[in-house]
Order: C-alpha cells, then structure tokens, then sequence
C-alpha cells in the first residue's frame, strides 16, 4: 500500500511542493524574532507555514467541491460569488439578530454560510439539468447573479461579523500568532470529499457520469438527481469557505473572493482533475491548491518582482498539467511495455 | 522514480530546515518598509512607491541607516490579499509595515496581529481607523469630495445635474469622497445629482462608464469624479463637449494635463501621491529610528491645479519621477 501511495500522483505534487518548500528555506535568508530575538528562517518557520496553509485553506474547500463538479464533467465558475454572498447575507443577518450566546452565533452563521452555499448550488444544478444549457455558461450567468445580489443587498458596505466568530476561526495556539483552525478545517473538508468520492456509491457514481454518461444512464443512474448533487456539493463548500474566511478576516463585503473561481478550477486541474471528466481526487486538489500558494508565497520570499506574478502562475499551472500528462504518457507506455 | 524523488527531495527539505538557521542575516541598523498599496496596476500608488524610495534614500544618508521598502502590493484591489500579505512580510522579518487600505475591516485584525507581534504598522491614502496603527497620512476625505462639488458648482454657474464618478465600492475613504459632494451638492438649491456610479478602477473601465452614463442620461452637465481613474485615458478628451460638459476631478497625473488644458477640466485637485510615499518614509523614521512622537493623523494638503499653474505642476510631477509628463507643459 506504501509503495502505492508512493508511486502516487499525490506523490508527484507532493514531490514538487516539497521541492518548492527546499529552494524557499534554502534561499528565504533570515531576520531576528523580534519577541525571543532568536534567529528564524523567513520561509521555514512556523508562522509562515501555518499562513500559507490557511491562505492555502480557502482555495482548498472550495476545491474540494469544485473537483467533484469537475469528475462529473460539469464546471462550476460561481464559487467565488457564492463565497461573497454567503459571506454578505450571514454578515447582514447576525448584524440585524446579534443572538447573545456565542455559541449560537457561530452556529447560526455557519448553518447560514452552508444553507445559502447548498441554495445556490441546487440553483445552479436545477438549472443545469432542466434547462439543458452547458454548466459553464448557466454558472457563468450565476456567477454574475449571485454577486449582484450580495452588491446589492449590502450596498457595497464591507460589514463587520460578530467578535464570537473570529474568537472560533481565529483560534490561537498558545499566546502565539498561529491560527490553524482554517487548516484543520481544510483537512476535515478535504478528508470528507475523499471518502465520498472514493468510498460511497454516491460518489461512485459521478465518477462514472463523468467518464460515460450514456453509459451512467444505460446503467440505470439517476443521472439528473445526481448532477443536481454535485453542484449542491460545490455549493456547500463555497458557504464553508465563506464562513472560514469572513470570520477569519472579520468582515464580508460583495467583492470578497473575486476571481477565486479561477484559482479553485486550477487547483483541480493542476491536481490532476480532467476537464472532460471522470478523473480527480479530493486530496489532489488539496496538493494543487497548496502548490498554487506555494508559487505566490514564492513571489514574495524570493523577492521576485511581483509584477510578474500572474505570468509566473499561469507558466506553473501549465507546466503542472503538461508534466501531469507526460507522467500518465510514460507510465502507460512503462507499463504496456512491462506487460 | 516518484518514490525517488520524494524520499531526495523529504531529505533535502528536512537538511534545509537545519540550513537555513546557519544562514543568518545580521541584524544590522536595516529598516525594512513594507508598502502595501491598493494596487500596483494604479499609477498613483506607483509614484507614492518612488516617494517612499526617493525618502529612504535621503534619510539613510541623513541618518547612517539602511532603509529598504519593500514594495507588496497585489496587482488588483483585494483586501484579503492586502490581510495576507500583511502576514507574510512580519513573518519574514519587516520592520515597518506601510499600507493603504482596499477594505478597512479586512485587514484591521492583520494591522492588529502585526503590531501585537512588535512590528509597528502605519497607513496612507486609506486608514483602517479601528486598528491599532500608530498613524495615517492622507487627505481628508470629506473635504476633498467638498471641494471637488464646490469647483464643479462654480464652473458649471450653480445650475445642473451632476453624476459622481466614485471607482471601487468597498473603499472607504472613496465613500467619504462621495459624501463630502453630496454635502456640498445639497447647498447648492439648483443642482442635482443623477446618481453615483462605481466601477472597476482602471482608466479603461473609468471612461466606459462615464461613455455609458452620458448616454444614458443626456441632461448631465457635469462630473464629479472622486479619483481620476478616467482621465488617464485619452478617450474622454474627444467624447465629452467642454461647451455642454464640465469635469472637476480628484487627482492631477500626466495623462489628465491635457484635459485641463482643453478646458474640459476647469479643475484638478492633486493629491500629491508622491508624497504618500515620502512623507509616510518621514514620518515612519522620525517614530521608529528617532524615537519621536507624532501625531496619529497627518493631514495631506491638496493642490488646486488649473490652466494657470499647469506648466508648474508638470515640472513638479517630472521632478518626482515622472517620465510621461508631455513635453509641451515643461515649456
């Protein structure tokens, strides 16, 4: 089982993160702590790992139900809206109620983050399925939907969420800085949408609508129930992220995550998920996810200029997917030969 | 060969953790400035950066310091991102944080972490009032949308219908902007205001909309534009009627001179956004390096530019590093 895990293609991105990790801690430099005067490493040091991982946190759950739309050859382009409106409408909501008991707040707001995620989700899929129209353009259309809404509804005003979320969310470890509650939930979120898609019918399933559909619904699928699914899926983990990132940062406002549809797709891409379907893994999009930030935090350590950031991530998502198809290229050929 | 590659490359990572702490770096009298602004795709924010260097400069040599500003700003207004970078730069290792706010309360708990981790943080152009920064440099915000209206008013005869140009929504100090016209606009009995429109900041997006509205609503005779976002197109000079049409804009950089010069802009009022920059630098050393006390808000003054003083205010602009100011103005 090791030896297959290793041979893995989380073992591959695991690989170039690792690598990536090597030249930032090689090449990062020093400064002194400025609490215990101790000489830390720029890169390798806890504070910085634990930053990366929660910036790494929102692109991840939201990856996670993007890649299940993906299996299902399905696209799903309105995360990042989902993500502001959730953010907006639970902000907008504990403003007008404020429940007194912390406790109540935090679980209202994430039951209102997740309610308003698998909401628009259902929206999306209905949509999908009794329209006939491609998911891109009917998630195009939402994309747009969604965040007018939240624009509209919150008039712009970037509006602040209850001190009882940031205290759960922001979670610190000790007296220190470090807040791995949006890690730990990323690892809660991603282990879930592994065993789903690996371990339940369900998610057996979509992996066979997004390999053949005619065959899915010859086989008897309950294909529409089950497209419906995958978009409610993804809507739910764009309400999660929504949760985690509002009462992380303590606000939402309708700008929040734009542009991140575009990240979360290449998380899923770079993590192996093919576009035509029937191909991707949860943990994989966790690995993509990470190397993504991984390459911005780069930027910045290395003090490269960060005008060329948007260059130098759209090289790496490519090379990433072209090194991907190359592997799976050598290994059939390896293995045709082998036989 | 994966299995390879990831036992090298786990060794490696574990030997560079035990690396990089030999490596160290002195901690020599080098202050690190790290500039966060909205955006490094907006050329104001692009002179407040060669301010902030052209400060550090002199004052290193003033002060026998290094003093390194280390410019992350993110391409596209983002607060999150401004929150994230704010983390990595006290992770590695700034000694000053420098920052304009795309959205106050996004970043106030990153503002407020970074100082809680001994890294004092200042902001300009856009405060985040509520955290623990131990200043701001910038305009007032109110005043400036005040005089905006109240040179718009004189141009247009007190008599009108106004639209307000008023860029990205979520910026707070651009909201004062937008109140301060209100509040001039209502003491002005025959002028109206058709609406306040917002849109991406970039010039392109700028002069779509201003196009969009015109057309939209034919009675408008005047625009007050909070930011200058449109004028640093060219488009707008052959677009709008200076006869049926008058513009009053915050802002005076290169491309907008000709606007003024034409008469479609009787008036500009100019932040002088090199001056975020440098005085921001100023200011940081006289609190960090010198130990000094200064105030927590520190008003920038605006310069009114017209047709009289235009050829002074470019020669004041190439003097501050800019390169595209056109040749006819330094006359």
């Amino acid at each position: 089982m090791f030896r297959t895990l290793l041979n893995s293609q989380q073992a591959g991105l695991l690989f170039v993160i690792l690598l990536i990790g090597t030249i930032l801690s090689l090449s990062a430099g020093t400064h002194v702590d400025r609490v215990t005067g101790g000489i830390i490493n720029n890169f390798l040091n806890s504070y910085t790992l634990m930053q990366t991982a929660t910036d790494a946190s929102f692109f991840v759950i939201m990856a996670v139900g993007a890649t299940v739309v993906i299996i299902s050859g399905g696209i799903d382009l309105s995360v990042g809206s989902i993500y502001a409106l959730a953010g907006v409408m639970t902000a907008m909501l504990l403003r007008a109620v404020g429940p007194d008991s912390s406790f109540m707040t935090v679980v209202l707001a994430f039951g209102m983050c997740a309610g308003i995620g698998v909401l628009c989700g259902l929206l999306n899929g209905a949509m999908v399925v009794g329209l006939r129209v491609h998911p891109f353009i009917v998630t195009l259309g939402t994309m747009w939907i969604f965040r007018g809404i939240a624009f509209v509804s919150s008039s712009a005003e970037s509006i602040l969420v209850p001190p009882a979320l940031t205290d759960v969310v922001k979670w610190s470890i000790g007296t220190d800085a470090l807040y791995p509650m949006p890690f730990i939930i990323m690892l809660i979120i991603t282990l879930m949408g592994a065993l789903y898609l690996s371990r339940t019918v369900m998610g057996r399933h979509i992996f066979a609508i997004g390999g053949n559909v005619e065959a899915s619904r010859y086989a008897g699928l309950r294909i529409n129930r089950i497209l419906i699914g995958v978009y409610v899926i993804s809507g739910l983990t764009a309400g999660i992220a929504a949760f985690v990132g509002s009462s992380y940062y303590g606000s939402a406002s309708c700008a929040d995550a734009t542009g991140y549809e575009l990240y979360v797709i290449a998380s899923a891409v770079v993590g192996g998920a093919s576009l035509r379907g029937g191909r991707g893994s949860a943990i994989n999009a966790m690995l993509g996810a990470t190397l993504i930030v991984l390459i911005r935090q780069s930027i910045r350590t290395l003090h490269l200029d960060q005008n060329y950031e948007w260059i130098i991530i759209g090289c790496a998502i490519i090379m990433a997917v072209v090194l991907d198809q190359l592997n799976q290229h050598w290994t059939t050929r390896w293995l045709t030969k082998k036989a | 060969m994966n299995r390879l590659l990831l036992y090298l490359s786990v060794l490696v990572f574990m030997l560079s953790a035990g690396c990089g702490q030999d490596t160290a770096q002195q901690a020599d009298n080098t202050l690190t400035i790290a500039m966060i602004a909205k955006s490094s795709t907006n050329p104001v924010f692009l002179s407040a950066r060669t301010g902030a260097e052209a400060a550090a400069k002199e004052l290193a040599a003033q002060h026998d310091i290094n003093i390194v500003i280390d410019w992350r700003t993110p391409p596209t207004e983002d607060g999150q991102v401004q929150a994230q970078r704010i983390a990595q730069a006290v992770n590695e290792g700034a000694d000053v944080l420098l920052i304009s706010c795309s959205d106050a309360a996004k970043v106030t708990g990153a503002i407020n972490d970074a100082v809680d981790r001994g890294v004092p943080v200042m902001t300009f152009d856009s405060d985040a009032p509520d955290s623990k920064r131990f200043a701001f440099y910038g305009v007032d915000d109110i005043k400036t949308g005040q005089l905006v209206m109240e040179e718009l008013a004189q141009a247009m005869d007190g008599k009108g219908q106004v639209a307000i140009l008023a860029g990205n929504q979520n910026a707070p100090n651009l909201r004062k902007r937008v109140e301060g016209v209100m509040q001039t606009a209502e003491q002005h009995a025959d002028i109206s205001i058709v609406g306040t429109f917002y849109h991406i900041e970039t010039p392109q997006d700028a002069a779509a909309e201003v196009v969009r509205v015109n057309n939209a609503y034919p009675e408008i005779n005047g625009w007050a534009m909070v930011g200058g976002w449109a004028l640093f197109t060219q488009t707008l000079l052959t677009d709008l009627d200076p006869s049926k049409m008058k513009v009053v804009s915050v802002d005076a950089l290169p491309p907008e001179l000709p606007y003024v010069e034409q008469g479609i802009v009787p008036v500009l009022w100019a932040q002088p956004t090199y001056l975020w920059g440098y005085e921001s630098v100023r200011l940081i050393v006289d609190k960090v390096h010198l130990n000094k006390d200064i105030p927590v808000i520190n008003p920038m003054e605006l310069v009114r530019v017209s047709k009289e003083n235009l050829g002074a205010w470019a020669m004041q602009l190439r003097d501050w590093g800019f390169t595209d100011v056109p040749e006819k103005y330094l006359q």
